[in-house]
């Protein structure tokens, strides 16, 4: 259902410029609808986040919510984690960071982002894909009842995308379509 | 001074007025400004100090945007692209590089694909089972349809120790006619001397690149992880200064400038050497 929700969104943002569709180059309209389309995915991937951090979650939930969240990702991407007294990162694997997640040992956990992002210009790598950065903010609260303990901490989010013009069959007729898929995640803790 | 005061006004004016387009629905944190404030990406960086985009980031200017390369929006961004809290840059030097930058019959601005700046990368390895810090310099070039970033030096500590080229009376040397003698005496320099480096020529340079490569290749050094990143730029004629990312309270936060010079004769080579760990 995803999948066929994210080519229709890539048809209908193909569609609504196609006066460039038959060119290479990104231009500002078609830029801008690249950013909407991987600031869904983005959004996504915040709601997934957000869900699978819950202790309301249900175990096996979780784990359908893991395997869609990572549906959003190129394959091999991992999550850079950095805290605010380290600067060294620590690498996961995209499955391995929201096992951790689900794992915390918190009995209130609540996850909510901040009203800003910041997108990057789209720059061409050389196998012909574009590449961008966004760049978002979480806040994360847990709270343990035990322990009384209460943990907070603000991490910024630069989430790479990938940007790929690809081709579909409908009705014997080759329609373009440019894709949207996430990719690595540095996570840093900031002390806003 | 006013110019600053009245960006400012109009920076927080247009956080509070443009409802962007957030991530969430109604768990939604405002921002106070201070996320808006801060340059989130070298990519803002880049285009603050061009003056390519508005002032809360959301809208991309291009060549026929009014406001592209806006002088007064871009002395407004370049006054909030200095670290104002930790380094010691004078006022007036930073007015006297603003006034560069901005002149209005050479107005200078940064390029992302142009040579003239690079990235320093501390970086941590395991070598011989031990963690050893490792700076990498990295440039962005063409390849093929687009760009990439590729190694252009590295600086490891070991390696300079190991080579170590005497000076002077505590150089050993080949004596002149050693050909006459068919070369009987290199025994000398391969096996007798603990540093056969001593009988390179003059300008000899180890190439530590390659000499890190092949000790990967080995498997005798292990990648362990990122520490810091920091950028030099040498873009603006006659002035060089260097961006980190400074993660802390406040607004003036995020990729900043942390140190500008005026160049005079010879100082870019100076400085580039000293980047570079080739003193």
């Amino acid at each position: 259902m995803k999948n066929i929700l994210t080519l229709f969104l890539g048809l209908f943002f193909a569609s609504s410029i196609g006066v460039y569709a038959q060119s290479d180059n990104v231009s500002p309209a078609r830029k801008q609808a690249i950013d909407s389309l991987a600031l869904e995915k983005v959004k996504d991937l915040s709601k997934y986040i957000s869900i699978i951090g819950s202790k309301e979650t249900q175990f096996s939930e979780a784990n359908r919510v893991m395997d869609r969240a990572e549906e959003l990702f190129a394959p091999g991407a991992e999550m850079g984690v950095s805290s605010i007294n380290s600067n060294d990162i620590a690498y996961y694997k995209v499955r391995r960071y929201f096992e951790r997640l689900m794992a915390l040992n918190y009995d209130r956990v609540n996850i909510t982002w901040y009203d800003i992002q910041y997108i990057s210009d789209l720059e061409r790598q050389p196998d012909g894909r574009y590449v961008g950065v966004i760049t978002i903010y979480q806040r994360f609260e847990g709270t343990s009842i035990e322990t009384g303990m209460n943990y907070k901490d603000t991490t910024k989010k630069d989430i790479t995308i990938y940007v790929e013009k690809k081709q579909t069959q409908i009705a014997g007729r080759t329609i373009e379509f440019w894709d949207v898929m996430l990719g690595d995640v540095r996570v840093t803790e900031t002390s806003v | 001074m006013r110019i600053t005061f009245i960006f400012i006004a109009i920076f927080f004016a247009s956080i509070s007025l443009v409802p962007g387009q957030s991530l969430g629905g109604p768990g939604t944190i405002k921002d106070d400004g201070r996320l808006a404030s801060s340059t989130k990406q070298l990519n803002q960086f880049f285009r603050r100090f061009n003056a390519e985009e508005s002032p809360n980031g959301e809208t991309r200017y291009y060549p026929e945007d009014s406001l592209y390369h806006n002088v007064p929006l871009r002395q407004g961004f370049i006054q909030i692209l200095f670290d104002n809290q930790t380094s010691s840059i004078s006022k007036e030097l930073k007015a006297q590089f603003i006034n560069t930058v901005l002149s209005s019959s050479y107005p200078q601005y940064l390029n992302f694909h142009r040579e003239g700046w690079y990235s320093e990368v501390q970086t941590q390895f395991i070598y011989k089972g031990k963690r050893e810090p490792v700076t990498i310099i990295l440039k962005l070039q063409p390849e093929r349809l687009g760009y990439e970033w590729v190694f252009d030096d590295v600086s490891f500590e070991p390696f300079k120790k190991l080579f170590n080229k005497p000076v002077g009376g505590e150089k050993d040397f080949l004596h002149p006619l050693s050909h006459e003698l068919g070369f009987m005496n290199l025994r000398r320099a391969f096996q007798d001397s603990k540093t056969p480096e001593a009988f390179t020529r003059t300008d000899y340079k180890p190439d530590y690149l390659t000499l890190f490569l092949y000790e990967m290749k080995l498997g005798n050094l292990r990648f362990e992880t990122v520490s810091d990143v920091k950028f030099h730029f040498f873009q603006i004629e006659g002035w060089y200064f260097e961006v980190n990312q400074f993660n802390r309270p406040g607004f003036n936060t995020g990729w900043l400038i942390s140190n500008l010079v005026k160049l005079g004769p010879g100082d870019k080579e100076t400085i580039q050497k000293y980047i570079y760990d080739q003193n």
